[in-house]
């Protein structure tokens, strides 16, 4: 094995210093199976008399020493957090996105009563753990409340409890090809707002076959939304979140604005399993006009510095319909765990507070690099503001948050979806079944998994 | 103590180690499985239901749906490769030592390749677009396009070719280490006799080749009725309309999607009490006494 100086090293010293570093590894903070940004000892006067407190964070897709957005931001937000307070101590956890890391989270706190003082979660895990007694009620003012987004607050509400901080709101949108609509000679909507028909055009002349037989598509999805059924005002449930009503008469029109798009062939063939990296792709290389995708993909695209933000990609609404002008969207939860130490509980509650309130994103912002905070618009107005001022697109997004429809939290939705309404949507989009018998047929699995949830 | 006991009594020290991890984590986790079957389980726990989940599958439509897709992903991969393996092996068989060798690796190297991959090649082969690999070379025919993973009516198909169009490499070794391991003088009388290769191919060697053949039989079986990383990649889970859902693919969300533990393991005893009946019926109708 040669080293940098081109010396050569032998196996022996190797192994050696392999063992060293591991030994190293294993005494240092935050050594663990993925035990990441362990902030030092408290530093600075100014609270040196506070009590030194320890708590441990999960937060999804942290990866130690990566260099992916949950993790760059967390790093930071650990930082900032421990200049405003460095009595306290914090560890993070991570774990990619997926069913594997869902369950790791499960067994820690639902099976063994531990793990976490403070954690990231989404959907229907929040009411699953307050259920089970496990999250800690936010100590919040009537005026913090009042701060939040009133739907992503109700999503996180159990039994008139408020047991989780809203995050942000993450809203799907059209992200639209500018060259593509400047070859086809197509308008761009106006101010981003498009009627049904009007979109439904543009994506009929934006479906077109090249000189070479490329074939450019008006338009896509990746397989996992169900936007369409909202634009006429169609909704999964009722207020109450005790009937289940995407067979509405709304829902049933909106399924069949969507069947009109695979009718119309403006969708390239394998819409119906097109996952979400190859529909990026596909849209930035130029195959598809207009793509349903969420904010996320923002900074997707302004990593390719050919495909400039106004000149090559725009964002638009998703195109209005019957109902007033909606976006799909999910939240992002911080939640506290439920514990008997006090101090403990305390500092984990200033650290959710932190990490979904206004001064978070100012001061990651300061840092050296800046670090963009707010992966999505926030779920506080207070704090709202600055994810607007990282990109015109964001801008553009974070108003979006006062239309978009958070999916309430249903802890046996993901089975609703997958096993019976996903099939039900794709029979309808292939032809198979009308729209109103496809979701009829929904209705009564859906409604038997909906009243379990509400048990 | 008797005898047998006395003599051989030490050497269960040596299989003890092995013998305890098989218990610790086969034995011990099939039979939590079973438990589990009779529970309404969830991470925290669970209570006894009886029979309950065993009835919920048996009106479950997706279930039954699954349970055909991997009935009939089976019985089509298993005999495909069965048929493959034994051609190829055939094959190869009058080359020479070192094309044997060869040959053998060559069909046998893929396997090392991380099945995950595959099954993305596969996705890229089977793409409904006039960019896919199926659909571009059948175009240059004046065939297709086909809408394969695209589609409920074809993705199935596309599940099942992918795996037939593979070379059971595992298979090819198999039978061509069985094939060379067969005696010459009953070739040598068939030639006497004027046999020609087909009648010696089928009247020799794949009848003394049945030990084989079981054997591939019931292992490629037990690995067809488990078939999960094609179907997850190649068609994003389940596929259009649940068109390639597999019992194994509905275990995985049944369990770790839904949080229904008692009902996937339920799932889990079902694939289990087929695999061994499907087993037990090989071996009835496969086995013989063949030595040579």
């Amino acid at each position: 094995m040669e080293r940098g100086s081109g010396t050569t090293i032998s196996r022996r010293r190797f192994l050696q210093s392999v063992a060293a570093i591991g030994a190293a590894a294993a005494c240092a903070p935050g050594a663990g199976p993925s035990g990441g940004a362990q902030s030092g000892t408290p530093a600075g006067t100014a609270a040196a008399s506070a009590k030194p407190v320890s708590i441990e964070w999960w937060r999804r897709n942290y990866t130690p020493g990566s260099q992916n957005a949950e993790t760059l931001t967390s790093d930071g937000a650990v930082k900032a957090f421990r200049e405003r307070q460095p009595n306290v101590t914090l560890a993070i956890q991570g774990g990619p996105f997926g069913a594997e890391t869902d369950q790791k989270f499960d067994i820690a706190i639902l099976q063994q009563k531990a793990g976490p003082d403070v954690f990231h979660t989404t959907g229907g895990d929040v009411l699953k753990y307050a259920a089970a007694g496990q999250l800690s009620e936010a100590p919040l003012t009537d005026a913090e409340r009042r701060d939040f987004n009133p739907s992503a607050l109700q999503a996180t509400t159990y039994k008139d409890k408020v047991v989780a901080y809203p995050l942000w709101i993450v809203p799907w949108f059209e992200y639209i090809n500018l060259d593509l609509f400047n070859e086809r000679g197509v308008t761009p909507p106006k101010d981003g707002s498009w009627t049904y028909d009007e979109f439904l055009e543009a994506a009929k002349k934006l479906t077109f076959k090249r000189a070479d037989g490329k074939q450019v598509y008006g338009f896509a999805h990746a397989n996992d939304e169900f936007a369409f059924m909202l634009v006429d005002g169609g909704r999964p449930y009722d207020k109450d979140v005790k009937k289940w009503t995407f067979n509405s008469a709304e829902a049933v029109s909106g399924l069949e604005k969507w069947v009109a798009l695979a009718r119309e062939k403006v969708m390239p063939p394998d819409f119906l399993t097109l996952n979400p990296n190859d529909a990026q792709a596909r849209f930035i290389s130029g195959d598809i006009a207009i793509l349903q995708r969420p904010s996320a993909m923002i900074n997707v695209l302004n990593a390719d510095k050919k495909f400039e933000y106004a000149k090559s990609w725009e964002i638009a609404n998703f195109p209005k319909g019957k109902g007033e002008q909606t976006a799909w969207g999910g939240v992002g939860f911080i939640a506290v765990r439920e514990q008997q130490d006090a101090d403990k509980k305390g500092a984990a509650h200033q650290f959710a507070k932190y990490l979904t309130g206004p001064e978070i994103g100012p001061d990651l912002k300061k840092m050296t690099p800046p670090v963009e905070y707010w992966l999505a618009p926030a779920a506080r107005v207070s704090a709202a503001g600055i994810y607007g001022e990282y990109h015109p697109a964001k801008a553009k997004v974070a108003k979006m948050s006062s239309f978009t429809y958070v999916l309430p939290n249903v802890r046996t939705f993901s089975e609703i979806d997958q096993k019976h309404l996903r099939p039900a949507r794709d029979a309808a989009l292939e032809g198979k079944k009308t729209p109103k018998q496809a979701l009829d047929e929904v209705a009564t699995a859906a409604q038997r998994l909906l009243d379990e949830a509400n048990k | 103590m008797p005898a047998a006991l006395r003599r051989h009594g030490w050497s269960y020290l040596f299989v003890l180690p092995t013998f305890s991890l098989f218990v610790v984590f086969t034995l011990l986790p099939v039979a939590q499985a079973f438990a589990l079957s009779l529970q309404s389980a969830s991470v925290v726990g669970g209570e006894w239901i009886g029979f309950e989940n065993f009835a919920t599958l048996a009106e479950d439509p997706v279930f039954r749906q699954a349970l055909g897709n991997t009935v009939l992903f089976t019985v089509v991969v298993v005999a495909a490769q069965i048929v493959l393996a034994l051609v190829v092996a055939s094959l190869i068989q009058p080359l020479g030592r070192k094309n044997q060798t060869f040959y053998r690796a060559l069909f046998y190297l893929p396997l090392v390749n991380s099945a995950i991959l595959v099954a993305m090649v596969w996705r890229w082969i089977f793409n409904p677009n006039p960019f896919g690999l199926a659909n571009t070379a059948l175009g240059a025919v004046g065939l297709g396009p086909f809408l394969w993973i695209g589609s409920s009516d074809e993705a199935l198909l596309a599940v099942i070719l992918s795996a037939v169009l593979t070379i059971p490499g595992g298979g090819v070794v198999l039978y061509s280490a069985a094939i060379n391991s067969l005696p010459r003088e009953l070739y040598e009388a068939a030639d006497v006799e004027g046999a020609g290769w087909f009648t010696k191919w089928w009247r020799i060697t794949v009848p003394l080749l049945k030990p084989t053949t079981l054997y591939l039989l019931v292992i490629y079986t037990i690995l067809a009725f488990q078939i999960f990383e094609r179907v997850y990649v190649m068609t994003n889970g389940g596929g259009p309309n649940n068109a390639t859902i597999t019992i194994v693919q509905l275990i995985y969300s049944t369990a770790f999607q839904f949080g229904r533990y008692g009902l996937a393991s339920a799932m889990a005893v079902v694939l289990f009490v087929m695999a061994v009946a499907v087993a037990v019926l090989q071996f009835r109708s496969l086995r013989s006494d063949v030595e040579y």
